[in-house]
């Protein structure tokens, strides 16, 4: 049963805010709070490379309990129950934390998906995360080839999506971007899905973040002048349409400018009441995420999430990705973390031994992000509850972690993924599922070399089943004839087949989560 | 014991495992350095380029300081708090860490459009506060005599939006600028709106060039468009008054004034935030890690031998090669290879200059010269050598240059390129790299791309500081394990010669006689100058121009504003889709 909390229960206090965020409902605006239960959210965090071993990232195979066969091999499935180590709670050596904040109850909605895959080598990315695959640093090959043809990621197309963002009444910002990098890719001209794909620039400051989702009403709004966005507006017009020595590209980036406008006259026309929100105490900027160790990152991204809740929870937006890049790894390891650790977390033997082995290092970084990040926005989204409908924000939202690269940095076979929430009833949560094909091998391991992977499914059936659990009809995402969402390329040759069941499989909604 | 730790960067195409079935990839190829002018093919025009994020801030405040002078450090300060929501632009480049320049960043997002509305907003009401409006606006605004409001708000559309369009105000403009401010008598408000919309306006926050007036596909930019060329790129920011008259006379459209404009703007002071951003972004090493961070490791501590890293000293690394070329670029006489090969200190505090054993530079005097006669100029200043590990990086530092100031590709490592090497006492780094790296499928990139470039350096230590052999140090103790030897002949194959070099001095004749360092220098000045990407048919005559004086030792300060000089610079181009 959802924790039905009351005005101010929670705050800084049981779920951690450093913001105080008065309880809701009577916080949303009246229009919405009338509304039904179709209001879904979306929060995607990513985090750099990947390379964690199997047997530290999944729970043990022996809770796989179930078997199905799908897409021309068998998947699997268990119930997701956290073992009690003492103050911990274990599902892996990653997916662990202490037992009051993975308590059985976020354990049930939480679900651990495991073989997803990108069929060619994409190496370095900031796009694979959310279906934009062009955005790699491949030098040759098929991710080379793709760098032309770039998508919007996900998080985009959900944001300009009128099935998402039925009503617009009280959005004061479609998507937030948070953090020191991004992952998010959109269009130049959003509103009508054309133009250039460019990454979005993160917001670093959650202060910054949070002017963007929270307007503290005014003393005097009757002295307030209006807005002359539209003269600006006109301005723009004018010279698009008036003067005859521009280019075709010079009236495009006009156009894309007033569709800008367009979007800042909207979002200054919301008038949205949050009550009695108050500004985080706590400025980001003041995090010393140079120097201060782990314990800097997870102050830094719980002061993100708590703008997540509060936007949220006022109902100002219901997007947000973070990436978390090299600058914020959770962890207090000294050394370069990109060659020293992420570089040679998949060996035997590795070339700068600290005390611990690098896969460790890894490890225990990622535990941190998962306990400490991804735990602490689920359980604060957990506290509260959803003003459009039934049980908490939580489960209306579908909080999703994924990692640049699968089990081997640089390669994004067998890339994991950490669910919370059920996108409002789509997913059914507190499972761990098994989608690779134990019969498929891919790499496999060798002396030195411990990485040993099996195809699965494509990691675009799970984006696509990430866009229809927000709303969407497949008609709006899908491109190339392909189901699901993102690119779709192999390069693999034999090792990858382009043809086959798995292929036949992407349009599908994942099983086993689906109903 | 752990005697040989090694940064194990591998940067090559390897052996693949997919399947237990090798996969070579072929060895990566140069980035070509024949440029070729052919007059007859136009080079593009960036649509709609846009003020950089630094460019925007910069003319805001000067825009403020131009209505309220005296007042640009308080108004600055006023909208501080606003034009920090600026998202700074993306540094764009080829690879994840190097060369990456901020003028690439052509994306128009809605963080800049809703910030710019309500930096205008901000500036509006600033400039025209009770105490600030009769200074910015006129007397007319504040005496009480609304019969002369209407003549008031005209008189400040005209001068105040010369400079917020950077163009004349055309009559067509005062009306429509002048009906935010509705009907008169006027309030401060009603100026504050008209300030709101012409600091929105599309002649403020882009680029707007129509050309002199005619018919073709290419036009001469007219002269107060030369005007903002000529400032943005120099000076960051919006033309001054010199440009501004010369714009209004015509003098910049006649070869005598434009010659005699841009002398004056390159000797300006500003000019030097322009240059600092385009070395500091082209040859910064980013990948040098912070020296704070290892300190209370045994071995880090040991290899510290009493040097005291401030926390500020990777910056300070950083600031002295920016430092060394605004020096050379800016002394009148210095070439790209007096730069290169320069033996003068640019440290400016006492744990970098350290370092080089030599005393700070105070940043005004002649800077010291290096004592050390193994410093060989750029390819040895700290930035270039330290690492801020516990070991040298060869592979690091061939890649650096490889990279930035050669502008050569180099395929990512395969995710299982084999790192495993039988450790003996007593190796040194270079010695171990080697064993990594120089066998099988991974000397392809590093044998003839990397580790030369790198092993010409191995005489100086993880810090920057000269070393004649390489101490060893058990890595939980930090007690000493012995040292191993250095050895500083490599092979760099610059242009793939085997033509072995003896030290950095030797390296650095290597890639002055290439014609890659100049190539990449002019590739890397054409996309800061024009904020694209070069094409190299079509743009060929400009990458020309820059590359042949920089081969042929003109001063560093010619080549720079050659660029201006270019037909490119002066024109634009309405080619459409």
């Amino acid at each position: 049963m959802a924790r039905q909390t009351k005005r101010r229960m929670f705050l800084q206090g049981a779920a951690g805010f450093s913001l105080a965020i008065p309880f809701l409902p009577s916080l949303a605006p009246r229009d919405a709070a009338a509304q039904s239960t179709s209001v879904k959210r979306f929060v995607a965090f990513g985090t750099e490379h990947g390379g964690v071993w199997q047997s530290n990232m999944y729970p043990d195979a022996s809770t796989l309990t179930q078997t199905s066969s799908y897409a021309g091999h068998q998947i699997r499935r268990g119930a997701l129950v956290p073992q009690i180590e003492g103050d911990m709670a274990v599902l892996s050596p990653v997916l662990r934390a202490a037992s009051h904040r993975l308590t059985p109850a976020l354990a049930q909605k939480l679900n651990v998906l495991r073989g997803f895959d990108i069929p060619f080598d994409i190496g370095h990315n900031s796009g694979s995360y959310l279906g934009n695959y062009a955005a790699n640093l491949a030098e040759g090959g098929v991710g080379h080839d793709m760098q032309d043809s770039p998508l919007a990621s996900l998080d985009q197309v959900l944001a300009w999506s009128p099935s998402f963002y039925g009503d617009l009444g009280t959005i004061l910002e479609r998507s937030l971007v948070m953090g020191l990098s991004s992952m998010s890719y959109g269009w130049s001209n959003p509103s009508n899905q054309s133009g250039d794909i460019q990454r979005i620039s993160p917001q670093e400051s959650n202060l910054a973040l949070f002017e963007r989702i929270f307007v503290p009403p005014a003393e005097n709004p009757e002295e307030l002048r209006p807005p002359v966005v539209d003269r600006i507006l006109e301005d723009y017009r004018r010279l698009r349409d008036g003067n005859r020595r521009l280019s075709s590209g010079d009236r495009q980036r006009l156009t894309e400018h007033l569709d800008r406008l367009d979007e800042l006259e909207r979002r200054l026309s919301v008038v949205v009441s949050c009550e009695d929100i108050e500004s985080p105490t706590v400025a980001s900027d003041s995090v010393d995420l140079e120097n201060g160790g782990q314990q800097a990152d997870i102050q830094y991204w719980q002061l993100m999430n708590d703008v997540i809740v509060a936007a949220f929870a006022c109902d100002t937006c219901r997007i947000a990705t973070g990436l978390l890049n090299e600058v914020t790894h959770f962890s207090d390891y000294p050394g370069g973390w990109h060659q020293e650790v992420a570089h040679q977390a998949d060996y035997v033997t590795w070339s700068a031994p600290p005390v611990a082995h690098p896969q460790d290092i890894l490890t225990e970084s990622k535990q941190a992000f998962f306990e400490h990040v991804f735990l602490d926005l689920a359980a604060k989204l957990d506290a509260v509850a959803d003003p459009h409908g039934q049980g908490t924000l939580l489960d209306g939202t579908l909080l999703q972690w994924s990692q640049e690269s699968g089990v081997a940095t640089h390669e994004s076979i067998e890339c994991p993924v950490v669910t919370a929430g059920s996108a409002g009833g789509y997913f059914q949560t507190g499972q761990y599922c098994d989608y690779r094909d134990e019969n498929a091998p891919f790499r496999e391991a060798e002396p030195g070399f411990v990485v040993n992977s099996h195809r699965g499914l494509i990691y675009n059936q799970w984006l696509g089943t990430v866009a229809q659990s927000m709303g969407l009809d497949p008609s709006e995402y899908e491109t190339g004839g392909h189901g699901g969402y993102g690119q779709v390329a192999f390069g693999f040759g034999a090792y990858y087949p382009s043809t086959g069941p798995v292929v036949d499989a992407m349009g599908d909604p994942v099983p086993l989560i689906t109903s | 014991m752990w005697t040989a730790p090694v940064a194990a960067v591998l940067a090559s195409a390897c052996v693949g495992n997919i399947g237990n079935e090798p996969e070579e990839a072929p060895p990566p190829q140069g980035t070509p350095t024949d440029f070729a002018c052919d007059p007859t093919l136009v080079p593009e025009t960036l649509p709609l380029r846009r003020l950089s994020q630094r460019q925007y801030r910069n003319t805001v405040v000067d825009l403020a300081a131009f209505a309220v002078p005296g007042e640009r450090a308080a108004i600055r300060g006023e909208l501080e708090t606003t034009l920090d929501r600026i998202i700074d632009d993306q540094p764009i480049g080829e690879d994840k860490h190097y060369a990456r320049l901020s003028r690439l960043d052509q994306s128009v997002q809605q963080n800049n459009v809703d910030v710019a509305y309500d930096v205008g907003a901000a500036l509006g009401t600033a400039i025209t506060t009770p105490p600030r409006l009769g200074t910015a606006v006129g007397p007319c605004a504040t005496d009480g005599d609304p019969s002369n409001d209407d003549a008031c708000l005209r008189d400040f559309i005209l001068r105040f939006g010369e400079r917020a369009l950077r163009r004349p105000v055309t009559d067509e403009d005062l009306v429509f600028y002048s009906e935010p401010a509705g009907q008169s008598p006027h309030d401060p408000a009603d100026y504050a709106d008209v300030v709101t919309v012409l600091v929105n306006a599309p002649e403020f926050l882009y680029f707007v060039e129509s050309g002199q007036p005619g018919e073709d596909d290419t036009a001469p930019l007219g002269a107060y468009e030369l005007a903002s060329r000529l400032s943005f790129h120099f000076w960051q920011t919006m033309p001054d008054e010199g440009l501004f008259a010369a714009a209004r006379s015509g003098a910049l459209l006649t070869e005598e004034g434009y010659a005699r404009e841009l002398d004056r703007v390159y000797a300006d002071p500003r000019t030097r935030d322009a240059l600092a951003e385009f070395f500091g972004q082209w040859l910064i090493n980013s990948t040098l890690d912070s020296f704070q961070a290892r300190v209370g490791v045994p071995a880090y501590d040991a290899l510290l031998d009493g040097l005291t890293p401030t926390p500020t000293l990777r910056e300070e690394m950083w600031t002295e090669v920016v430092d060394s070329a605004l020096y050379h670029a800016t002394d009148g006489t210095s070439s790209f290879a007096d730069f290169m090969r320069s033996d003068r200190s640019f440290a400016r505090t006492e744990d970098l200059a350290s370092i080089y054993e030599v005393p700070p530079w105070d940043g005004e005097s002649e800077p010291p010269r290096m004592s050390q006669p193994e410093r060989a100029g750029f390819v040895t200043r700290a930035a270039v050598v330290a690492t801020g590990t516990l070991q040298s990086r060869p592979i690091m530092k061939g890649t650096f240059l490889r990279k930035a100031l050669l502008c050569d590709p180099i395929a990512a490592a395969p995710a299982d390129a084999p790192t495993e090497v039988d450790f003996r006492p007593g190796m040194s780094t270079r010695e171990v790299v080697a064993e990594m790296t120089e066998s099988g499928s991974c000397a392809t990139c590093h044998v003839s791309f990397i580790n030369g470039l790198g092993f010409a350096t191995e005489n100086f230590d993880s810090f920057g500081r000269l070393r004649v052999e390489q101490p060893l140090f058990d890595f939980e103790t930090g007690a000493p394990a012995g040292v191993a030897s250095v050895e500083t002949r490599a092979q760099p194959r610059v242009d793939g010669e085997d033509a072995p070099v003896t030290d950095a001095h030797e390296l650095t004749d290597r890639i002055l006689e290439s014609d890659k360092p100049y190539a990449c220098f002019s590739r890397q000045y054409y996309r800061f100058t024009f904020g694209r990407r070069e094409q190299d048919a079509p743009d060929g005559c400009a990458l020309e121009a820059v590359q042949d004086a920089l081969r042929d030792g003109r001063p560093l300060g010619e080549v720079l504003r050659l660029v201006a000089l270019q037909p490119q610079f002066r024109q634009r181009t309405f080619i459409e889709d």
